[in-house]
This record gives C-alpha cells, sequence and structure tokens, in this order.
C-alpha cells in the first residue's frame, strides 16, 4: 500500500502542478505549471524537496485532506487559516504529520493559490516531462482533472536536505510584498504612443472575475493602439499583457495560448510573477517598467 | 524601413526574431529554417525554439543565461546566409468523414453543393503555417478561395475533437474540445494531439496535409 494523501473535501479549483513542461511550446502545449512558482519553491525547499517536487496547489474556497501516513507538509502562497485536526497551524513552516490527521483550509483570506506541499512530493505519472495539471488537454496531474472527493494523491519518496529556515522567511516577505508589478516594454510596445503608456501606467486595474489560469483580464481604463489590430500571430509567454480591440488588458499566464495575435504592450517581469498570480479577482494592481521589483522605491 | 531580421526581448526568458510584418510561404520557410537551426545548434539553457507565421522565439532559463547572449548567438545563426534550406516537410494523410454541422450552410453561402465543398477540400495538398491556439491545432493553408468564409459570428462554447474546420483562407482539425468560431465541415478519429508521442503534435509547422474522403 503506498503512502497516499486522501482528498475529504476538494474546494472548488484545485490540481497538481510542479514547475511545468518545458519543450513542448511548438506543438502548441502551454508551459502550465506552479501559478506561485516562488512559494512552490519555497516550500520544497523547506522539506528538502527537489525544486521540481508537484504539490497542491488549492484555489477558490475551503476543503480538508487526510494523511493516511506519517510525513511532513509545508503550506504556503495565499494566506489562509489552516488546522491541523482542528488546531491552528502555521504556514511556511514545516508540519509534522501523523497517519489520519486532517488538515482543514477555512477559507482563502487573502490571495489565491494555496500551495500544499509533501515531503517527496505529489507522485501522479509524468506526461511530457511534467507532473502538472492541464485541464484542457486533460493532462497531468490526477487523470489531467480537478482534485474532488475520495481522490487518492500518491507520495513519493524522494527527499533531500531541508533548508534553514531565516532564508525562506525572508523570501516569503518579498512574496507578499506590495508596490507596482514591473513590466518590460513588450514587442509591441511602440504602437503605443505616449497617451496609450500614460493610461497603461497610470491606472489601477483590478483583476477581472474572468481571469483563471489561462488568463487574467483586468478591468479599468482602456488603452488604445495605433497599429493594425490584425497582427500576424506569434510565440507569446507567461505575463504578456496583450491589448485586444476593446482595450483593456489581457495577461497570458500559466495555462494560456502558447501564440496570440493582439499587441503585447508589456510583459511582466520574472521577479514579479508569482506576486501578479496570487491576485484573486478584484485586487488592484498598477505596472511600472523597470529591470525588477526592487527597483521601486 | 524596418531592417529584419528584428530580434527583440519578449520577457525576462525569451526572445523574439521577426521576419517579416506579412504573412507568406516564403517568410515561413526561413522561420522555420532559422529555428531549426537555432534548435539543432543545441545552445546552453535554451528550452524551447517555437516559429510562428513571420516570427519565431527562443526561450531560455533566465537564471543561467542572458538574454545578451542568447541573442548574439541567435544573430549569428539567423545571420549565415549560406543555411537559408528548405522546409523538411512530412505529408500526413487525415482521413474525414464530411458531416459537420455547418457542411450544409458552407455550401449554400459559398453557391455550392456539398459534394463540391468537399471536393474542393479534399482536392488540395495544404501546408502547416503554424502550431498553436491550442496543443495540437495546426493552421493549415491555402483553402481554395471558392471556399473563404469569415469566422462564424457567435463561436461555439464547446467544438468536440477531431473536427475539421474551415475560416478565411485556412483549415485546421480541432484536437480537443475547446470554444472554437471556425465552419465545422467534417469530422476525423486520427488523434492530432497525443501526449504519449513526442513530438506530441500531429501536425507541426512546416509539414504537408492532405484531408482524405472517407464514409460511415
Amino acid at each position: 500500500m503506498r503512502d497516499v494523501i486522501t482528498v475529504i473535501a476538494a474546494p472548488p479549483f484545485a490540481t497538481i502542478q510542479d514547475l511545468g513542461r518545458i519543450g513542448f511550446r511548438d506543438s502548441g502545449v502551454p508551459v502550465s505549471g506552479l501559478m506561485d512558482r516562488e512559494s512552490g519553491l519555497l516550500l520544497n525547499a523547506t522539506l528538502g524537496n527537489d525544486p521540481s517536487a508537484a504539490m497542491i496547489e488549492w484555489a477558490v474556497g475551503g476543503g480538508a485532506l487526510r494523511f493516511d501516513c506519517a510525513t511532513e507538509i509545508a503550506v504556503g502562497g495565499a494566506e489562509a487559516i489552516l488546522r491541523i485536526n482542528g488546531v491552528k497551524a502555521d504556514p511556511w513552516l514545516p508540519i509534522v504529520v501523523a497517519s489520519g490527521d486532517e488538515l482543514r483550509i477555512d477559507r482563502i483570506v487573502r490571495g489565491r493559490f494555496v500551495l500544499i506541499a509533501v515531503r517527496g512530493g505529489i507522485d501522479v505519472p509524468v506526461v511530457l516531462g511534467s507532473r502538472s495539471t492541464l485541464l484542457s488537454a486533460g493532462i497531468g496531474g490526477l487523470d489531467g482533472r480537478r482534485l474532488r472527493n475520495g481522490d487518492q494523491l500518491p507520495i513519493g519518496d524522494h527527499a533531500g536536505t531541508p533548508y534553514d529556515n531565516i532564508e525562506f522567511e525572508k523570501r516569503a516577505a518579498r512574496t507578499n510584498s506590495g508596490g507596482p508589478v514591473t513590466v518590460m516594454r513588450g514587442p509591441q510596445a511602440s504602437l503605443f504612443d505616449d497617451a496609450a503608456w500614460a493610461t497603461f501606467l497610470n491606472t489601477e486595474y483590478l483583476v477581472s472575475l474572468a481571469s483563471d489560469r489561462s488568463g487574467y483580464r483586468l478591468d479599468g481604463n482602456a488603452i488604445s493602439h495605433s497599429g493594425s489590430a490584425a497582427l500576424p500571430s506569434e510565440p507569446a509567454c507567461v505575463g504578456a499583457i496583450q491589448i485586444p480591440d476593446g482595450g483593456t488588458p489581457i495577461v497570458i499566464m500559466n495555462d494560456g495560448p502558447t501564440v496570440g495575435g493582439y499587441p503585447k504592450i508589456a510583459v511582466i517581469r520574472d521577479s514579479c510573477l508569482s506576486r501578479f498570480a496570487q491576485m484573486a479577482p478584484g485586487y488592484p494592481v498598477r505596472f511600472a517598467v523597470g529591470s525588477s521589483n526592487f527597483d521601486i522605491a | 524601413m524596418d531592417e529584419f531580421p528584428i530580434i527583440q526581448q519578449l520577457g525576462d526568458d525569451a526572445l523574439l526574431v521577426t521576419f517579416a510584418h506579412t504573412i507568406s510561404w516564403a517568410v515561413g520557410v526561413r522561420v522555420r529554417s532559422a529555428a531549426r537551426r537555432i534548435r539543432d545548434t543545441h545552445l546552453s539553457s535554451v528550452t524551447d525554439v517555437v516559429p510562428a507565421y513571420t516570427t519565431l522565439a527562443v526561450y531560455f532559463d533566465s537564471r543561467a543565461v542572458s538574454f545578451a547572449t542568447v541573442s548574439s548567438e541567435v544573430a549569428t545563426l539567423i545571420g549565415d546566409a549560406n543555411a537559408a534550406g528548405d522546409d523538411r516537410s512530412t505529408l500526413i494523410e487525415i482521413p474525414v468523414r464530411y458531416d459537420g454541422p455547418d457542411l450544409a450552410e458552407v455550401a449554400e453561402r459559398k453557391g455550392l453543393t456539398q459534394d463540391e465543398v468537399i471536393e474542393k477540400h479534399c482536392s488540395r495538398t495544404y501546408r502547416a503555417y503554424m502550431t498553436g491556439f491550442a496543443p495540437g491545432f495546426t493552421y493549415l493553408g491555402d483553402l481554395d478561395e471558392a471556399l473563404v468564409l469569415p469566422r462564424r459570428t457567435s463561436p461555439r462554447v464547446r467544438v468536440p475533437a477531431g473536427s475539421v474546420a474551415i475560416a478565411g483562407a485556412q483549415t485546421a482539425v480541432y484536437p480537443l474540445v475547446t470554444p472554437g468560431g471556425w465552419h465545422l465541415i467534417g469530422t476525423t478519429s486520427m488523434a492530432m494531439f497525443d501526449p504519449a508521442r513526442d513530438p506530441p503534435a500531429l501536425v507541426r509547422a512546416g509539414d504537408s496535409v492532405r484531408f482524405v474522403r472517407v464514409d460511415g
């Protein structure tokens, strides 16, 4: 009998993710993977896991898991109320659990994705080099779908030496820091005149309800551009901020298309992607051009 | 005037090379030949090389290598005029049952019989311009002018996997259940996307495709 985690009460949207599926974009396969990669790396390091160990990416609501073996877990990413057998537990720190222990997440307080990592990682089959779930293609994770009640998630046996705690506390603070999201100019930046750039940089956009692992729509002032809207489709990347005909931005996220034809005004810097990914619908966001998120005073 | 090819940074982990602003088959051949050369060189820390209509992207691990380094390596590779090269084309035959829900409407709007629509769709060898939109979705052209129609005004929320479709001057097979605005004229049982295969897409940019009519 393998060591497993049993899903007692699945939230509306939970999947298995790792660092993503690299090398198949020319077959149209998006990278997928953890939306808040930075927190995922931190949690794996905390447990001494390989950086690419898969974990549960938990969103939208509360629920519960049961550990059917003695192991160690770490929970981070979005801020949530965590209880082990009814007793409040701390995020980010390793938690020792016994067989039969239950982790309950009452609700997500701030942010969007709670990450639940286990020592050894979630050991679902590797598909095209990754354990990440891609719902649109029905691949990866557990049968290519969301987690549901009764699912049993196998735990892997590889584990190394955990990192020391001070380092990850610093990094957690960085992930949660505020300030503008830093971008670089996109390939079609010059199609947007000074007025359009001023609108883009001076508007406080709100993450729209119409946002998911494929892309985040933003509500706010529309941006116009001088070029033809009909660009030949070209390769895109995670964090690319596209301006479609309606003028309100759409940011391509991990499960989004590998190509697109809308002009890209800007691209979110790697250093800000995890923080941006954690913005739930209704969260305000401003953009600033810069080389990294530490350049902004 | 722009001086092609143009190399731009696409993000922290990617660069974009633009060979032209207008789609043509000749540009596509150049794009794919350059993509192949970059891929075959196995540049260190390059993770993906993706050709599109007039552009290609090179994705890399920015923790291991800088944009400046990849950019200069790519510039050298694509600047090599001797390496123009042909497409390494694979011909793929796709069996189609012409039973799509839009076949009758396409015929009516184009003033053709359904058999004429089918005959025109089957009679060409198409070329694969670009893969994207969804895993395994490859844009094929050029469609017979007699079949050219704009996309449906209201896209379907759910197009069945294996649907053979047309829109504008292009045709394609929907590999997976996705939303879609193209006209569905047939169905194939051939797997356009198979995660057990490497590469997982049956048809990729540069390949040739023929549709073969089957009954029943």
